[in-house]
């Protein structure tokens, strides 16, 4: 017993050595968290969220950026039925409809256009037997913005400038051919290129193999807004990994482990009593 | 009466390598052991050229890791058979004299295994290993292995299993040590950073002498 | 049992169900990991746990050599078999973290690599005391091997140091850029992890030592009963 106590006592100092300074870091970027996806909020939109769904307005530009998750494995369906309420019309036919080659899956790039005032950009894919839609959706009926992603055509791109055009061509049927870029600005999302024509502004970004295109049309907005937003919620979405069946594997390996070391003492103690007692009638006979 | 502590050391390593040379029993096992490893890494890797150049530190260091091994075990099977380690306890030397003579006899021979396979592997697996930098890195390395490898080879050859245990005992604890003498040699073979590594050897080198001399008098038997 | 070692016990099993239902239960969800992130609340601590076990046989062995009173050599055996299970703990937990956050059970990082070598150093301790018959010349040198081994917990505590190539996540101090899966983040640190911590590091292998020390004299005890009944 004594040395027990002595041990104690010496190896205190010895756990001095470690010195732990456990710091807790703050996650720099707010973030929209539930069951099913991970958004970032966005500083400067009012927060129309609910605890499943991530809803974001921007009223100078009466616009909205909207994450959910849809219990509906058919992509169209899911956006359709996702937008219902807030929409409020039915989408109709896509205008475009294309797909993206993103780090975390294949996602569905769409447009679609149910009146003169609305403009909807929807991303979307499948997530399990759910579908993830992150859609943006634009009514100001002095505006008409595309937010658009884009698989490349050519991998090899150093810039957006073809990807611009060529969405520009397929949205808006503007050939802008001999317009040079006015500025190249630095984002959170990356480096944006921006172009601007007679009626329209435009901006595109490469990252990875896929361009991101934005194009607004009518009178000048605040477009650089926009696509900052609407790129964080596209480029930081994510899915928190289901992995606690492994959880409960390597709490199962830690009870195995820790009772392994315990039960072999009791095993140890119980053989030895078992030797005991037969060492006591050994020395009765 | 005394006698003086180098003049101890020295004693004992003449003793070790004369008797060594009179019978060569050492010797001759480890240097054939290093040569046939060598030879059957050589033919097991023949296929793939590149995973030969590849893996010619690796070779260097197992191969010498197994021919100590295999040297330590002898040496010392030897001297606790001839009651060799008894007569050195008797006499009036300390035991780090001991320790430092049986660590010079066991470096010695090692050495000479370093002599033969170097060449050797510099033409079989075509390789520069006969730069200055990766002799020194071998030599230290094999001084800091030779220390550990006296201090456990005497625990071990008094055990039951001896020459089994030794292995056992000695891997894991000169892994470390092991490690950055493979990281060392490699870096030096490739061109990338290696300076590093030989002082983290020569770090690692250094406390496990100084342990092994500490700790020795303790596996000696009272 | 003596009421010291029975506070201890009591207070330890009561302390483990508690950081149990603090990393478990009241700790965030990690929300780029996932629920295994949970798991950090145990493999940190249980190398630690490890390190004041391996201490101990350090201590053990260090006043073994000094005192030669038999104790001090049960209690370095007993910090031997109490950490290498700790280790086990914390490699197995390590290693099923990793699955789906590395996408591999394993991989030759040099934390790891140290890591299984610290394993291995205390495996081969249990075979070598298997091996030597003689209980002075065990005790001896077993002391001697406990100090020796020491230094691959030492050189495990330290490679990030010395081996910043590492893709293991740093706890202790900056991370390096290429640390892959981060533990931090998450406010479990203080509420869960710092709990558990101090438990793993003090309370647990001291009781399971005290435990597995008592179980040693009892094996002598009856051992030596048994040689004074024989030679009767």
């Amino acid at each position: 017993m004594r040395p027990m106590k002595r041990l104690i006592a010496l190896l205190l100092p010895l756990l001095a050595i470690n010195g732990i300074l456990a710091q807790e870091e703050e996650s720099q970027v707010p973030y929209f968290q539930s069951s099913a996806f991970n958004v970032p909020r966005l500083g400067g939109w009012e927060d129309q969220s609910t605890d499943t769904v991530a809803q974001f307005y921007y009223s100078p530009a009466n616009a909205t950026i909207r994450t959910a998750m849809a219990p509906e494995e058919d992509i169209l369906a899911a956006v359709r039925q996702d937008l219902r309420d807030l929409v409020g019309t039915a989408l109709g036919d896509q205008i475009y409809d294309g797909k993206v080659n993103l780090a975390d899956g294949t996602w569905r790039s769409l447009i679609f256009e149910p009146d003169e005032v609305t403009t909807i950009s929807v991303m979307a894919r499948k997530a399990g037997s759910q579908t993830a839609i992150i859609s943006f959706v634009e009514r100001d009926p002095a505006l008409r913005t595309v937010l658009l992603t884009l698989a490349q055509a050519d991998d090899s791109l150093e810039d957006a400038s073809p990807e611009i055009a060529r969405a520009a061509k397929i949205i808006a049927g503007i050939d802008m051919k001999y317009l040079a870029p006015v500025e190249i600005t630095a984002l959170l999302s990356g480096e944006w290129i921006i172009y601007e024509g007679d009626g329209f502004t435009a901006m595109g970004m490469v990252f990875g193999n896929d361009s991101y295109v934005a194009l607004q049309e009518g009178a000048p907005g605040d477009l650089t807004a926009l696509v900052e937003a609407y790129n964080r919620t596209l480029l930081g979405f994510f899915i928190t990994p289901d992995n606690s069946g492994y959880l409960a594997l390597a709490l199962a390996a830690v009870f195995a482990i820790l009772g392994g070391l315990i039960l072999s003492f009791y095993w140890r103690w119980r053989h030895l009593r078992q030797e005991l007692a037969m060492i006591a009638r050994l020395q009765a006979e | 009466m005394s006698t003086g502590f180098p003049s101890a050391v020295l004693a004992i390593v003449r003793k070790d390598l004369r008797a060594e040379l009179r019978s060569r029993d050492v010797i001759s096992v480890t240097a054939m052991f290093a040569l046939l490893s060598i030879l059957v890494f050589s033919f097991a890797l023949e296929l793939d050229k590149v995973a030969r150049e590849e893996a010619v530190s690796g070779v260097l260091w197992v191969t010498l890791v197994y021919a100590s091994i295999l040297g330590f075990n002898r040496s010392l099977a030897l001297e606790s058979d001839r009651g060799v380690l008894d007569g050195l306890l008797l006499a009036p030397i300390s035991r780090s004299a001991i320790f430092l003579g049986k660590l010079l006899g066991n470096f010695a021979f090692t050495l000479i295994v370093l002599v033969v396979i170097l060449p050797l592997m510099h033409v079989l697996y075509n390789k520069p290993l006969l730069s200055g930098w990766l002799i020194v890195t071998a030599v230290i390395g094999i001084f800091g292995f030779c220390a550990i490898g006296t201090l456990l080879a005497t625990m071990t050859v008094q055990t039951r299993a001896r020459e089994a245990l030794l292995p056992i005992a000695l891997l894991p604890v000169a892994l470390p040590l092991l490690l950055t003498a493979v990281r060392a040699t490699n870096g030096i073979l490739r061109d990338t950073e290696w300076q590093v590594w030989l002082q983290i050897l020569c770090g690692i080198g250094v406390i496990y002498f100084v342990m092994c001399w500490l700790l020795y008098g303790y596996v000696l038997e009272e | 049992m003596p009421r010291l070692l029975r506070v201890l016990t009591g207070v330890a099993i009561l302390g483990f169900a508690l950081t149990f239902y603090l990393g478990f239960f009241v700790a965030g969800r990690d929300i780029e990991q996932g629920e295994i992130q949970r798991i950090f609340y145990i493999h940190m601590p249980a190398f630690f746990g490890a390190f004041t076990a391996f201490g101990a046989t350090v201590l053990g062995g260090v006043i073994y050599l000094w005192r030669k009173s038999d104790i001090w050599d049960k209690i370095a055996l007993a910090g031997v078999e109490v950490g290498l299970a700790f280790a086990l703990v914390n490699l197995v937990t390590g290693a099923i973290w990793a699955r789906p956050i590395w996408n591999t059970w394993w991989t030759w990082d040099p934390r790891l690599t140290s890591a299984a070598i610290m394993a291995l150093t205390y495996a081969a301790y249990l075979m070598l005391r298997a091996g030597i018959e003689d209980p002075n010349r065990k005790r001896a040198f077993m002391s001697v091997y406990g100090i020796l081994a020491f230094v691959s917990v030492l050189t495990t505590l330290f490679i990030i140091r010395v081996v910043p190539e590492t893709i293991h996540p740093v706890i202790v101090g900056a991370s390096p850029q290429n640390a892959q899966g981060s533990f931090e983040a998450t406010s479990g640190v203080i509420t869960a992890l710092v709990p558990s911590l101090l438990l793993w590091l003090t309370l647990m292998p001291i009781t399971l030592i005290w435990h597995r020390v008592r179980l040693e004299n009892r094996i002598e005890a009856v051992r030596r009963l048994k040689l004074s009944v024989l030679s009767e």
